[in-house]
């Protein structure tokens, strides 16, 4: 029994060194153009595996990378439901502020509003109010913008100074003059008619103790993807605390800046410190609505399914290239078969070929995909309407896609050379 | 020492039925320079295909060294190809991709033995055929007496011990031809049994027994 596993072994071995003996040389002498464009369908198979899928995917992980980094943060802390504002928020912004892995906090007060563009004129006979909707918050510039860069959202106009009492930033899609979906026609959507930089608008806020009425000058106009930016009014966190009755030191959000990998840890802890009902605590992930989530996953299969036609190509051109190359050298291989050359030898050696170039096609792939595609889309994000698309692409996630192309290839050499390895001997010596 | 039994080969079936080998009975002892000669059609070649294991008779027996070929599974005939057999074919059948080198120490290295060991072995079977010098070469780089005696080199370097020649000088003018010639004398000078196919009758001589065949049979058997 040993032995026999011994002999089995050896003759593997053996088979294993005579095919790598062949397909070395054979790709050697192979013509380098053919040889070429081999390789040249093996990258293009690879980044349609790695590219079409991760860009798919990017658009929407650009879009969730901007939800974090323009409004979220790594953690984002908002009221608990049925609650108006996060429970013992001073405790809380001091704790996180002494947090020795928060990199910087936000709080933001949050008030629906009202907000009227047209102050002067009465609407006419069955004309609506020159009236939106509104989120207005209320922020630390400063603080702002250690975690969001607020300011680069600033499209029009002129920031906002902290000191300053009167003034908002207004969101582009709350304006007809600057939403993209000014031109849409959507019914029950009510965009502000003639407001622009300079424009003097009236905020109402409705509270159980009454309503209150301020009037704003529009100072700037704030535009970004992430419609949390373009579709809210902001102004100082000090002129939102004058507008409340009361818990004029209770805040409606906190964003949390850290270590994208500790968010997790960070909710969890404060969770406990918090306790369970104070505020609703989540990482950013958690926080994306998860109709975004199965786009992403429906985007992931598409680019699978658009990946698989890929490897399916791949597979069929590695196959015909395989198969004709063993039928041109029927002959040879009848030959060497005739002087005693194992034809599990034969066939090792093409498909140690396959395998050369489904890995040099993946090698070149890679470099392609980390070293220029990468760097590029991370440079230059693909402008779609509501992200910038990156190219996704993990070690990880390319190297099972390396695995599957191999296999793949193996498949495709193993078996165009099985079926001429195993024809007559003596027909292919003879080319009958 | 190879023996055929009762050797009857058929191709085709029924009306098309063509019997090349006919009832034929034969025994070569070790160290003999058998030439097989014939009119076209004879049934040469297909008596060596038979002989070296590359085809199967339809009835009859092979023995090589005593055992029973028709026994045998594809790879236990393979096998029996690389270590008791050599091949010289008519139109050499060297491997283009591989140089002469290479082309020599393909069935060494397939018997197991390490690259160091096979390409002295190689070496030293280039160098026997006098063509050390062309060892990098590719076939397409040397002339058909050259590829000729390279076939022969990688048909012995692993010592086998029968070697066939279908027609090794066919293709060669008559210098590469005595060249080649010359070559099997030295072999057979060293104890290799050789078994040759040939129609030209000045080569033919050369072996120490002449086996004509006509139509299948063997009309004479002329020791020398």
């Amino acid at each position: 029994m040993i032995k026999r596993f011994v002999t089995l072994k050896n003759e593997y071995l053996n088979d294993l060194s005579v095919g790598w003996f062949l397909s070395i040389r054979q790709i050697k002498h192979a013509g380098k153009g053919t040889t070429g464009l081999i390789i040249f369908i093996m990258i293009l198979a690879f980044l349609n595996l790695v590219v079409v899928s991760g860009l798919l995917v990017g658009l929407l992980a650009g879009s969730f990378a901007q939800f974090r980094e323009s409004y979220s943060g790594e953690v984002i802390i908002t009221a608990a439901p049925g609650r108006d504002y996060i429970e013992n928020s001073p405790a809380l912004i001091s704790y996180l502020e002494h947090h020795p892995r928060v990199t910087a906090i936000s709080p933001r007060y949050g008030i629906n509003v009202q907000v009227l563009g047209t102050l002067n004129d009465n609407p006419q006979k069955n004309e609506r109010l020159n009236q939106v909707g509104g989120r207005l918050t209320g922020i630390d510039l400063e603080k702002e913008e250690a975690v969001t860069h607020f300011s680069r959202f600033l499209k029009y106009g002129q920031p906002l100074d902290q000191n300053e009492e009167g003034y908002i930033l207004i969101g582009a899609n709350l304006l007809k003059k600057y939403s993209s979906f000014a031109d849409a026609n959507i019914p029950g959507l009510d965009l502000l008619k003639d407001v622009d930089v300079g424009s003097r608008v009236r905020i109402t806020v409705s509270r159980e103790s009454g309503v209150i009425k301020k009037d704003f000058i529009v100072k700037g106009i704030v535009k970004s993807k992430v419609d949390e930016i373009s579709t809210r009014i902001f102004t100082t966190d000090k002129e939102v605390k004058r507008l409340l009755s009361a818990n004029k030191e209770q805040v409606q959000e906190i964003a949390v800046k850290t270590d994208y990998a500790l968010a997790s840890a960070l909710v969890a802890e404060l969770k406990n410190f918090m306790g369970s009902y104070a505020a609703r605590i989540q990482t950013t992930d958690e926080a994306i609505p998860s109709f975004l989530r199965d786009i992403e996953t429906t985007f992931s299969i598409l680019g699978n399914a658009l990946s698989s036609i890929a490897l399916v190509v791949a597979s069929i051109t590695i196959f015909i290239v395989i198969f004709i190359n063993a039928i041109t050298k029927r002959k040879f291989i009848g030959i060497m078969k005739g002087i005693g050359i194992s034809p599990r030898a034969v066939q090792l050696s093409y498909i140690f070929q396959a395998f050369f170039y489904g890995a040099a096609g993946s090698l070149i792939g890679l470099i392609i995909t980390f070293g220029l595609l990468k760097p590029y889309f991370n440079a230059h994000p693909i402008d779609f309407p509501f992200s910038d698309g990156i190219l996704v692409a993990t070690p990880t996630g390319a190297g099972i896609r390396v695995a599957i192309l191999l296999i793949i290839t193996l498949l495709a050499g193993y078996l165009p050379a099985k079926i001429i390895v195993r024809r007559n001997t003596l027909d292919a010596i003879l080319g009958r | 020492m190879i023996k055929a039994e009762r050797l009857i080969k058929t191709y085709g079936t029924g009306e098309l039925a063509l019997t090349v080998l006919k009832d034929l009975t034969l025994e070569i002892p070790d160290g003999a320079f058998v030439a097989v000669i014939g009119p076209s059609g004879a049934g040469k070649s297909t008596l060596l295909y038979q002989l070296s294991l590359l085809d199967e008779p339809t009835s009859g027996e092979i023995y090589i060294d005593g055992k029973k070929t028709s026994v045998l599974n594809q790879k236990e005939k393979t096998a029996l190809r690389l270590n008791k057999l050599g091949y010289v074919f008519q139109d050499y059948a060297l491997l283009p991709e591989l140089s002469a080198l290479d082309n020599v120490m393909l069935p060494i290295l397939m018997q197991g033995v390490s690259r160091g060991e096979a390409q002295k072995k190689a070496e030293k079977a280039l160098a026997r055929i006098k063509l050390s010098d062309k060892k990098a070469n590719r076939p397409s780089e040397l002339s058909g007496g050259q590829q000729q005696r390279v076939a022969i080199a990688r048909a012995v370097a692993h010592n086998p011990h029968i070697l066939f020649a279908d027609e090794p000088t066919a293709n060669l003018d008559s210098p590469n031809g005595r060249l080649v010639m010359e070559t099997f004398m030295d072999l057979h000078n060293d104890g290799q049994t050789i078994i040759m196919v040939t129609h030209e009758e000045e080569y033919a001589k050369h072996a120490k027994r002449i086996i004509t065949l006509k139509d299948g049979e063997i009309t004479s058997d002329e020791k020398r």
